[in-house]
């Protein structure tokens, strides 16, 4: 059991080695971009670019591919959906559905887009550690501040929680096994057996996580953690040339994605 | 739960199950790439029996204990129950009768009452509610808390010790002629400690078979005639212990030490006759 979406692929390919904001308004960007117009040729620009960022990555397909299979059947159905319920001159119809050109491309359009955007947005997660990414969105919303919004005790909370999904889930996987020894079976029954089935997992899961998050505040304070006082940083977030380079061929793939 | 199950199985004593692995090996998936975690495990243990599972950490005791209650496949090999193998009749049922008590099993408390908790296992196997009851009954009384006091109690409000009895006591109401333990002192005090001793006492005295992983030797040694060592998933030594051959080495090359009293005789190397009969004789010759 993995969250294999914002998974860290460790490495040391120059788009590791990329300062996470770059990274992040480069992917957004992008992201917007892609959905900015209908073009083939523009589509295609966007998509040799993703596949030379993944390239440059080093990340092993196979990694890709785990990101990308739960999302296949999401995928499938959008291009479905399009293709049999777009507006357009139907060549074909049976009943309420119609096959037209206009449906083909829109589909194929869509079904392109989403491809495009699961591999920038694994390219992202893959090559920035979740603490590198949170430390930078921290920075990007800077100016948040301005408006009372706690900003850092935001990113510690979200920093905290993807500290603890891997132990949580370890944890579930025991109690889980502990249940089983104990004659639950999780795979049997209707519905409301398996509903209730949960119970002796979720009770005792919610027992050691309070009890975990106590034990993590008081460690905290015994570190003198007080909220609403700067903190510095051990590794601090350093752009360089490689980041502005980023985001001009970023600008450029945009510029030429949408007049293409 | 209205539905009959087989009765539990009657009278007092209850008689141990034989274990024997023959070449088990596991190994978990990790990132794609798996992990061996057990390799060509065999060895045997007589019904009633206790054999102590020692080894550095990560040589695989944890997953030899799920494996053999089944919570896990092996990829080779076969665990085989009382005689039983794996595939043929009755092969589940023997699973049945194997309990598992987890490292801190007290963490998976979560009935209201202890009561109810203890009773959840007997009532997944389908017993009837006056055999419920009962199993309930003896389990309290194994594991030293009295119904009385403690059976409409809450789990969570249970110091650690009376909690990790009353998850022993979860165990044992199914009624298992084969108890496996993973690490059942760590985090205890010394008082719960003897508790949990004379427990674990009583149940060979019963006859259940015993597979206790500890790294402490010293219990290991009071409680179980036999040992199994593991090293890095493979078997290292498995049989009766012995501190005249290798078991020294075999040990110490496993980050574990010798039995106190072991070592105690080690350093007192006593000829005959003169041995150290008093504390002060005994300083001197430790001097």
């Amino acid at each position: 059991m993995r969250a294999t979406i914002a998974q860290y692929y460790p490495g040391t390919s120059p788009i590791h080695r990329l300062d996470p904001r770059a990274k992040f308004v480069a992917v957004t960007a992008m992201a917007v971009a892609l959905f900015l117009r209908d073009s083939f040729a523009g589509l295609a620009v966007f998509a040799a670019a993703a596949a030379l960022a993944y390239g440059l990555s080093r990340v092993p397909i196979a990694w890709f591919w785990r990101a990308f299979r739960p999302l296949l059947w999401l995928v499938g159905l959008t291009f479905l959906a399009q293709l049999l319920f777009a507006p357009g001159d139907a060549f074909f119809s049976l009943g309420f559905l119609h096959l037209s050109w206009r449906g083909i491309e829109l589909a194929a359009y869509l079904s392109l887009r989403l491809v495009v955007l699961v591999l920038i947005g694994s390219v992202l997660t893959l090559t920035t550690p979740p603490m590198a990414l949170t430390d930078g969105l921290v920075w990007l919303g800077r100016p948040l501040r301005r408006l009372r919004v706690p900003t850092d005790e935001l990113a510690l909370i979200v920093t905290i929680a993807l500290r603890f999904i891997p132990t949580l889930l370890a944890e579930f996987d025991t109690i889980m096994r502990a249940q089983r020894a104990r004659g639950v079976d999780f795979h049997r029954g209707g519905l409301r057996q398996r509903v209730r089935n949960l119970q002796p997992v979720l009770v005792p899961l919610f027992v050691v996580s309070f009890r975990r998050a106590d034990d993590l505040a008081l460690a905290m304070e015994a570190r003198c953690y007080r909220p609403g006082i700067a903190r510095t940083r051990l590794h601090p977030l350093r752009a360089g040339w490689a980041d502005v380079a980023l985001l001009a061929t970023t600008t450029v793939v945009i510029a030429a994605g949408l007049l293409l | 739960m209205s539905a009959q199950g087989p009765a539990p199985r009657q009278g007092s004593t209850t008689v141990g199950a034989s274990l024997a692995c023959r070449r088990v090996s596991f190994s978990y998936s990790e990132g794609g790439a798996s992990v061996p975690a057990l390799r060509d495990v065999s060895f045997s243990v007589p019904a009633g029996d206790a054999m102590a599972l020692i080894g550095a950490s990560g040589s695989g005791k944890s997953t030899l204990l799920q494996v053999i209650r089944g919570l896990d496949e092996p990829e080779a090999g076969a665990v085989v129950l009382d005689g039983v193998e794996p595939g043929a009749a009755g092969y589940a049922e023997r699973q049945r009768e194997v309990g598992l008590v987890f490292q801190t099993p007290e963490v998976q408390l979560f009935a209201a009452t202890a009561r109810e908790d203890v009773a959840f296992g007997p009532r997944r196997l389908g017993w009837s509610e006056p055999d419920v009851a009962d199993a309930v009954a003896r389990a309290f009384e194994l594991v030293g808390l009295p119904q009385a006091v403690y059976a409409d109690r809450h789990p969570y409000s249970l110091s650690g010790g009376e909690a990790r009895r009353l998850a022993l006591a979860g165990a044992l109401a199914m009624r298992p002629r084969l108890v496996l333990l993973d690490e059942p002192f760590v985090s205890l005090d010394p008082g719960s400690r003897r508790d949990l001793v004379a427990i674990l006492e009583r149940l060979r005295a019963d006859g259940i078979t015993l597979l206790l992983v500890t790294h402490d030797v010293d219990l290991a040694w009071r409680l179980c005639e036999q040992r199994l060592v593991l090293a890095e998933g493979r078997v290292a030594a498995a049989g009766l212990w012995d501190f005249a051959g290798d078991d020294a080495r075999l040990l110490a090359a496993n980050r574990l030490r010798e039995p106190f009293l072991v070592e105690l005789w080690r350093r007192l190397a006593y000829a005959p006759g003169q041995a150290p009969r008093t504390l002060e004789e005994a300083a001197k010759a430790l001097a």
